[in-house]
């Protein structure tokens, strides 16, 4: 990481005008990190000779803020792709299925950007034989084509399902599905995967339990539900929710957590998440600073991953800020 | 309720003013909630705004936006007056949430009209406003100000596109609105009397300027506290100092002493949303070439660059540039609401040339950026509430 650090500085004038008296680190806590949100405000690009940018990624802006932008590089994405395979293919077995994704073809269509949505869905390629799109409109999750699904339903076993949290439960939770449909589901296992958080749920207060009990009412025996948890600025570092509950770091990955007021690292208490990954060379996006809560649980977990593991413990309360009516 | 037509000596010469409810009797009842404000603080307000809040109520405060209008009033007229001034009829205010203090304060003056009042209040439970209501209603006895406040005086919460919102505007003679330009366009488009007038308090921000001879400890440490109040949150904030006519070498000597200054003015704990924001614009501005200092529990971010650096954004960022006097005017952001200021010598001709040129709305000492008053954002909306009637001899 320190030699990650000093590369990305030496070729990135932002990065390098935030962290030019780096040195190099003894600690994790001492590593040059960015907070999440700077890759709203500015575009960070590393260039150096074997460095290829391909194309941006674009967070999921909730409405009215703005997104995220990471440049992806062409020898990252590929260490990217392997990395997201291998923590998922740990989850999900490497049975070839199909996979399906709650958006639309068009999606794949923008030139020089990918959507975090898509990028998701593409990170579960390695463990599918095939990919097909179901909704007809990327945003509307009653658009959604039976018919693809049934045809699916009808020629395998097993299907793979990934779409963000809430479209994966207006589509095929809280909605009307097809009694040809229902009765192709009830005899196959549907694997579900999904992530981009909850809180379009809490307002409806629909929780994982829920979720998960709603979703494989309708499927055959065998299926599952996993939850993970990443952010474009780690793109390929994802975090499956295991089955104690804890989010497992990979070997190429780090977590820390650190208290908002005093940057102190924290072990046992609740604090800012800040990740951190060997893989990105396009961009110093290598160690963020989120704004999510979490905290690191020491010792080993019930579900016998070895390795550090924390609790996600939701977003950054938002205070109320007072002023006037203007912001 | 008495009506009252009372008189004043404008520089004109003699007005009268007509209100349904003598304006001195409200001022004077307005002066017992002042005194229950001391025992105790109503919901939701912190400590600030509620010392604020009952200073407001000064009898004296009250009767400077009445004379700022009218003139001083008189007892004994000489003479017709001029004009007559009455008040235009029911006046709709639309209140968001995070408008603060300013909707308790609007509330207070336009309760001197005695016309008839309808709050739309944003949505969340804390509303100010609504909570004042209630504690003046509350503290009062029986009496002209409770009286108004009970019969005259509504506020409603509801979501933008609620019918009661058509309702508001079919009855008001003035809206009053608080909020983003894009609000105040679609309220202003609901169906209204042709003869009402529409006033907006939208989308402004402010600044405070300096010169090197008045940046004493004194008065950087009152620009920190009046910026620490909203921080970037508040229009009448300032979202950067300017040291007019600094060199370079001040500019750094007067950072380094507003850092020293700032430790004990800003939260050590503020709410993890700030301190997080805070570490974000932290590293915006590093990242665009500004020097940064964050004060302790990264409550606040103190920046300084020199003046050709890209802007960034930040909750509780406040920037300290030096530009000449003509350059901080070519600056100035088009909707520049106050300037705070802090001069060694008054403004001279100059300043005041290029004041009338710009579409400056508020110049006032720093120490009263915050201060609410009849005139808003360059608008005089008390005395708009008001329609003239002119008498001829």
């Amino acid at each position: 990481m320190n030699e990650l650090s000093r590369a990305h500085i030496g070729n990135c004038a932002p990065y390098a005008a935030i962290w030019s008296g780096f040195e190099g680190a003894n600690r994790l806590e001492e590593l040059p990190w960015l907070h999440v949100g700077v890759f709203k405000q500015m575009d960070f690009r590393t260039t150096s000779a074997g460095i290829h940018h391909e194309r941006v990624l674009n967070s999921s802006a909730t409405s009215g803020s703005v997104a995220s932008r990471i440049a992806l590089d062409r020898a990252s994405s590929e260490l990217q792709a392997a990395s997201s395979a291998a923590i998922l293919s740990d989850f999900l077995d490497e049975t070839a299925r199909p996979l399906l994704v709650l958006d639309s073809s068009r999606s794949l269509i923008a030139r020089g950007t990918v959507s975090a949505r898509i990028a998701a869905a593409l990170s579960l390629r390695p463990l599918a034989s095939d990919i097909h799109f179901l909704l007809a409109e990327a945003e509307n999750p009653s658009s959604l084509d039976w018919t693809v699904l049934d045809r699916l339903l009808d020629s395998h076993e097993e299907l793979l399902v990934y779409g963000f949290t809430w479209m994966l439960w207006l589509a095929l939770g809280d909605c009307d599905i097809p009694e040809a449909t229902l009765e192709r589901l009830s005899s196959r296992r549907i694997r579900f995967v999904h992530s981009g958080g909850w809180k379009k749920l809490k307002a409806r207060t629909i929780g994982p339990e829920a979720f998960n009990t709603q979703l494989l009412s309708h499927c055959g025996p065998g299926s599952t539900v996993t939850d993970y948890y990443g952010l474009v600025e780690q793109v390929g570092v994802i975090y499956p929710l295991c089955e104690a509950g804890f989010r497992h770091v990979p070997r190429w990955a780090n977590v820390l957590v650190r208290d908002a007021w005093t940057l102190n690292p924290l072990v046992g208490e609740t604090g800012l998440l800040q990740l951190m990954n060997t893989l990105p060379r396009g961009a110093p996006y290598q160690n963020v600073l989120t704004e999510d809560l979490g905290r690191i649980e020491p010792g080993t977990c019930p579900c016998g991953r070895s390795g550090a593991r924390f609790v996600l413990e939701g977003r950054v309360p938002q205070a109320e800020l007072r002023g006037c009516a203007n912001v | 309720m008495s009506e009252s037509l009372a008189c004043f000596d404008s520089s004109s010469g003699l007005v009268a003013v007509h209100t349904p409810i003598c304006m001195d009797s409200l001022i004077e009842q307005w002066s017992l909630v002042q005194r229950a404000m001391l025992r105790t603080v109503a919901r939701g307000f912190s400590r600030d705004e509620w010392a604020y809040l009952a200073k407001f109520l000064d009898a004296h405060n009250l009767d400077k936006t009445i004379r700022e209008s009218f003139g001083a009033p008189t007892h004994h007229p000489i003479g017709v007056p001029l004009r007559i001034y009455r008040a235009r009829g029911p006046i709709a205010v639309w209140l968001p949430s995070n408008v603060s203090l300013l909707g308790p304060l609007t509330l207070v003056l336009l309760s001197l009209t005695g016309q008839r009042l309808l709050l739309k209040l944003g949505s969340r439970n804390d509303d100010l406003a609504a909570a004042f209501l209630d504690f003046a209603r509350n503290t009062l006895g029986p009496g002209v100000l409770r009286s108004y406040l009970e019969q005259n005086v509504s506020a409603e919460s509801f979501s933008r596109g609620d019918a009661r919102e058509r309702e508001m505007t079919s009855v008001a003679r003035v809206r009053i609105v608080f909020g983003s330009d894009q609000a105040a366009l679609a309220i202003h488009s609901l169906p209204h009397p042709v003869d009402s007038i529409g006033i907006s308090f939208s989308d402004r921000q402010s600044e405070a300027w300096l010169d090197t001879r008045s940046a004493d400890d004194e008065t950087l440490k009152t620009l920190l506290r009046i910026f620490a109040v909203y921080g970037q949150a508040g229009c009448t904030s300032p979202k950067r100092a300017v040291l007019i006519g600094a060199s370079e070498s001040e500019r750094k000597a007067v950072f380094e002493r507003l850092v020293g200054l700032s430790s004990s003015v800003f939260n050590p704990k503020p709410a993890m949303n700030i301190a997080s924001d805070t570490l974000m614009s932290d590293q915006w501005a590093r990242a665009l070439g500004w020097r940064t200092e964050r004060t302790p529990g990264n409550g606040a971010l103190l920046a300084t660059g020199d003046g050709n650096l890209e802007d960034f954004d930040g909750i509780m960022a406040l920037k300290l540039e030096a530009r000449s006097l003509e350059d901080a005017f070519r600056a100035l952001p088009a909707n520049i609401q106050t300037i705070g200021y802090a001069l060694a010598n008054p403004p001279d001709s100059r300043w005041m040339e290029l004041l009338a040129t710009s579409s400056v709305a508020r110049f006032v000492p720093i120490a009263r950026m915050h201060h609410f008053s009849g005139t808003w954002d360059g608008e005089p909306f008390w005395a708009r509430c008001f329609e003239v009637m002119e008498l001829g001899s």
